[in-house]
């Protein structure tokens, strides 16, 4: 596990280097392109290194968490908009998968896999008219009214007949046994993230993320610079629902069963906040990091020692979030950033500016709060 | 049924006198600083449990106990703010608010399941289970306590608010931090003060929701939703604003349980937040968005 | 910013990483030694189970894990399990189906254990037992009783308790059997929205009907509730004379009876489908004056005439302390897990979960401390004894099935709240 940690790092480090420009282009893109071959490498060859069924089953759980983090990151980090009610798509694709499941009699295996995608389509149907509600509102009141719609969903799920109430509904059962169980759901599951990973970095480098940047920074100035802001977030957030959607699904089958407080887990969305904000806001590597650290560590708190875990687990964000206020990665960035910068170039005026992130002078701190 | 809603109508409204009293500090907290305190749902719970603590210990009664546990709760809301809160910059703030404060909520509920176990208890007092008749309905009397208790504490906070040089530097700071600042108010330390304001005035809250709710170190989450909902309604900042969502909410809810199902009234509860924001995005009782980006 | 601090946070964090890494390691190294050839003599039996021991049923998690751990005592004291000791290996799950799946999946594949006894609740029971199922192991379980779990048809799932659609079925039948001058007329069914409590009132609801017991008020309502009041009171107005009350906690049930306290509404029979079985817990909320005349359905309770009962009572009492009337349900349950099990092991002289789960099928009466158990072939204990209880004078006392040994005279109407 400890090799996709660093993998994740240099992967952050490198992406990082390569916005400040501070190397050459070439050399930077090949220490890329080989930390991610190492990154693919060892995302696929884990379950048969690590091969013991419980390692399996968590690593199965952090990919559930690194996808949903990743996708709402791609809306979340580059348009500034703090959407708590993703849940809603993570419980969609559950019963989709479910019901869908049910109704044909679909016998447990391989077959049942091709409702994946189905989740995903479900959560974009959606994730439209949830969209066009919450984003005419901002800032608080849009973080507010996800919750509500949030739990307008976990009470649908509860009351209308469709998802039979309060027993939930099985999932067919798949015939793999033993250790061979997690297997076919670990690399569906690294399938989703591998594709959410490219959106999410693709909606980065293009114009539409450029668009998505604006909004964060001054939603109104983008407007008049003539950015369709309405059309931009909602495809931003129709796009970020999709994989939620699609390994919601994928849990609702991995577990056997979904019922509504499982679907429709208010502590889903404040879970994958903390490992978007642990790794780092807006960077593709740091919402990764947060939920490869997170989701093992949180599992490992519960069952050591259930007195003390919800202690240890809010001492532990108290630390990293006041120690490294903007995240992992973009801190750790701009430190090596800074190092590099003061080695190669003596003005402390370029270093700041190269690394995008120099301490108390953030570029976006300085457009946004001087308004104020 | 019509003595049914009325009953309801009552229940609502006094309901949702002690729901404004746990909104207030909540909306206090977002009006002036701008962050979201998820944290507010425990602390209700943390002063439900000192509450407890003097009633059942010491033999206080749950009203006097007010005058220890409001400034307790008062000390814990600066500390919080000074330690934690204040250290947060930047343009994340707001959402760094959420997360700091869930960290803080977790903390203080495992402080309290570790002290108190997650069993249920309950505040009693000979006025919990009692009422008395008027109008030919049984009125409980710690409802009509705790909703007389609410205006006496919402106005002291509005008299605070409106008729203080502290209330104007609130305010002041509400509508525009910097220029607050420069026609020189301290504004770290009247965001210092309305924290721990807005903390205290949630001990009130708490004993009263003890006393009407059994409760144990979990019940402050199915709390903390609704709350922000009436927050959002009335308008972030607004006291008046709260009460008025609070008894609307509360009120509405009621009838629909009685009149159609309480499952449903739930989820009406959060499906009005939705409708009133399409409608008028700045709530029920709102300036127009009094801190556009 | 300093930089020598970050590069300490990036340390920590990276420690915690590895530690975490290198504890899953260490206690996979671990279980070859507890594992290993079950034929050496005097290496314990090792049994593994996930609880909630912190979370929403956390209450129930903590009764159970004392029930697991008396039976445990009880068996090492007697010689042990086929000659070897017994080992506990419990794990805490925080009532979530996520950590519920995981922890089988190591109790099974990393720990080794043995044998495996259930969860708490319908809700964990389901995820938890496919777990077990692609192991072939017996999943033998107290607190999974909702037709959910049997729905699955799962092979491997045992539940020793009464099946939850019929708790409330001898209180249904005493009240249509009273004469006609005492019956009631209507009746009040509120629910929790919960695959415990839902399946019981239908149930109860078609006996009192045929009865001629009109429903007058049947609402569900969320499982989560912050102010109860407006429901109890419509409760209240609709003056029924009996309320069936579907509960999961003690909270619903004593915010019920404090609103029904202020409403002056008293009527004449009030069952409660769980709280007031929780015994002192159930005291504290509802204060002793208002208990009186409280029913429950259950399948135990501390004074049921069974020699190993009162024995696990007596010994509940000696480790904790407290009276018998402190002694939850759930230690009855998941006692009778353990009795269940050591009988099939005993009887098949192995630990083979073929053998065991084919002997618990084959239809044979075992024993336990909630009386007897026979499993169909779903893994319902078609045998189980359902009763009522109801709160007299301070204790818990069996009134239901009328005429059943033990069983004391219901009060009936039941007296005013505070009385």
């Amino acid at each position: 596990m400890s090799e996709r940690v660093v993998a994740a790092a240099e992967e952050g480090q490198v992406v990082e280097l390569r916005r400040s420009g501070r190397r050459p282009r070439a050399v930077a893109n090949g220490v890329r392109a080989a930390a991610i071959l190492v990154a693919l490498v060892v995302l696929a060859v884990f379950p048969l290194v690590f091969s013991n069924p419980a390692v399996t089953t968590i690593a199965f759980f952090t990919l559930v968490f690194m996808t949903s983090t990743t996708a709402w990151n791609g809306f979340a980090g580059y348009s500034g908009y703090i959407p708590l009610g993703h849940a809603v798509f993570f419980g969609t694709g559950a019963y989709t998968l479910a019901i869908v499941a049910q109704d044909l009699h679909m016998p447990g295996g391989y077959g049942v896999f091709w409702l994946v995608p189905l989740a995903g389509a479900a959560a974009l149907v959606v994730a439209i008219p949830f969209g066009l509600i919450a984003l005419r509102t901002r800032r608080h009141t849009f973080v507010v009214i996800t919750i509500a719609i949030f739990f307008i969903f976990q009470l649908l799920s509860f009351n209308l007949g469709i998802t039979q109430g309060s027993s939930g509904i099985q999932t067919p059962t798949p015939p793999w046994f033993g250790g061979a169980f997690n297997i076919p759901f670990y690399y569906v599951g690294a399938v989703i993230l591998v594709l959410s990973i490219a959106v999410s970095w693709f909606i980065r480098r293009s114009r539409f993320g450029l668009q998505t940047l604006a909004i964060r920074d001054d939603e109104d100035r983008a407007r008049g610079l003539g950015v369709q802001v309405g059309r931009v977030k909602l495809v931003g957030y129709v796009i970020s629902a999709i994989p939620v959607g699609m390994v919601g699904a994928l849990y609702a089958y991995f577990i056997g069963q979904i019922f509504p407080q499982s679907a429709f887990d208010p502590l889903f969305d404040i879970t994958i906040a903390l490992m978007a904000f642990l790794g780092g806001l807006g960077t593709v590597s740091g919402p990764l990091l947060g939920a490869l650290v997170l989701e093992p560590l949180q599992q490992y708190f519960t069952v050591s020692d259930p007195s003390y875990y919800l202690i240890a687990y809010g001492a532990l964000f108290l630390i990293v979030i006041l120690a490294l206020p903007r995240g992992v990665v973009p801190t750790v960035g701009a430190w090596i950033g800074n190092r590099r910068a003061r080695r190669a170039a003596p003005s402390p005026a370029a270093a700041g500016e190269a690394s995008g992130g120099a301490p108390g002078g953030t570029r976006y701190a300085a457009t946004v709060r001087s308004g104020e | 049924m019509a003595s049914s809603i009325l009953k309801a109508v009552i229940d609502g409204v006094l309901t949702g006198g002690v729901y404004a009293l746990m909104a207030a500090g909540l909306t206090l907290i977002f009006g002036v600083m701008d962050i979201i305190n998820i944290a507010q749902g425990v602390l209700v719970v943390l002063a439900a449990y000192l509450s407890y603590v003097l009633s059942t210990q010491l033999g206080i009664d749950l009203f006097v106990g007010l005058l220890i546990t409001v400034p307790t709760l008062f000390v814990v809301g600066v500390v919080v703010e000074w330690a934690f809160i204040r250290r947060l910059a930047g343009r994340e703030r707001t959402a760094m608010s959420i997360l700091v404060t869930y960290a803080v909520a977790i903390i203080i509920e495992g402080l309290l399941i570790r002290q108190f176990s997650t069993d249920y208890v309950q505040l009693n007092a000979w006025y919990v289970d009692r009422s008395f008749r008027l109008l030919g309905l049984y009125l409980p009397y710690i409802y009509v306590f705790g909703f007389a208790l609410a205006a006496a504490l919402l106005a002291a906070l509005y008299m605070v608010l409106y008729r203080t040089r502290f209330g104007r530097s609130v305010r002041a700071a509400m509508q525009d931090r910097s220029a607050a600042r420069l026609v020189g108010v301290n504004v770290e330390r009247v965001a210092t003060l309305t924290f721990g304001l807005g903390v205290a005035v949630t001990a009130a809250g708490g004993m009263v929701f003890g006393a009407t709710n059994a409760f144990n170190p979990n019940s402050g989450y199915d709390l903390i939703s609704r709350l922000l909902t009436i927050v959002i309604l009335g308008g972030m900042g607004s006291i008046g604003g709260a009460l008025g969502a609070a008894v609307f909410m509360l009120t509405l809810e009621d009838v629909v349980s009685v009149v159609w199902s309480p499952t449903w009234s739930t989820l009406v509860f959060f499906a009005a937040l939705v409708i009133v924001l399409s409608v008028k995005p700045t709530g029920l009782f709102g300036r127009a968005a009094a801190r556009a980006q | 910013m300093g930089s020598r601090r970050v590069a300490r946070m990036m340390g920590l964090l990276a420690a915690v990483g590895l530690l975490a890494a290198a504890c899953s390691n260490a206690s996979g190294g671990n279980s070859s030694s507890t594992s290993g050839s079950s034929s050496s003599s005097k290496q314990p039996i090792v049994i593994g189970a996930s609880l909630s021991l912190s979370g929403d049923f956390s209450a129930d998690g903590q009764a159970f894990q004392r029930g697991y751990q008396l039976w445990a005592d009880y068996v090492n004291s007697h010689g042990g399990l086929l000659g070897r000791p017994v080992k506990l290996d419990i794990v805490s799950d925080a009532s979530s189906p996520t950590q519920v799946v995981t922890n089988y999946q190591q109790l099974i594949t990393v720990d080794h254990v043995n044998l495996l006894f259930g969860p708490f609740s319908t809700l964990l029971t389901v995820p938890s037992a496919k777990v077990a199922a692609r192991y072939g192991y017996a999943m033998v379980e107290g607190a999974g009783g909702a037709p959910a779990v049997f729905q699955l048809k799962l092979p491997n799932v045992f539940d020793v308790s009464l099946p939850v659609a019929d708790d409330l079925v001898p209180f249904a039948q005493w009240i249509a059997s009273l004469p006609a001058s005492q019956r009631p007329k209507t009746a009040a069914y509120p629910t929790s929205n919960d695959p415990f409590t839902e399946p019981q009132l239908p149930v109860a609801e078609k006996i009192l009907q045929a009865a001629g017991v009109r429903t007058v008020y049947f609402k569900v309502f969320p499982a989560e509730v912050t102010d109860y009041t407006p429901i109890a009171d419509q409760v209240a107005s609709s003056g029924a004379q009996i309320v069936l009350l579907g509960s999961v906690d003690v909270p619903t049930v004593s915010a019920f009876i404090q609103a029904f306290a202020q409403q002056h509404y008293n009527p004449k029979a009030f069952i409660a489908t769980a709280g007031p079985d929780q015994g002192a817990s159930f005291v504290k909320a509802v204060g002793a004056s208002n208990t009186e005349g409280v029913m429950v359905p259950n399948g135990w309770f501390p004074g049921y005439p069974n020699a190993q009962s009162q024995a696990m009572v007596q010994a509940y009492i000696q480790k904790w302390g407290g009276t018998p009337s402190d002694v939850n349900a759930d230690v009855a349950e998941g006692y009778s897990v353990g009795q269940v099990l050591a009988q099939a092991v005993e009887a098949t002289h192995s630990l083979d979960q073929s053998k065991i789960i084919a002997y618990l099928h084959s239809g044979v009466v075992l024993q336990s401390v909630q009386g007897a158990v026979q499993f169909d072939s779903l893994g319902e204990n078609g045998k189980a004894a359902a009763f009522a209880f109801q709160w007299q004078h301070g204790n818990l006392v069996q009134v239901l099935p009328v005429g059943a040994p033990g069983s004391k005279a219901a009060e009936y109407p039941k007296p005013a709240w505070g009385g």
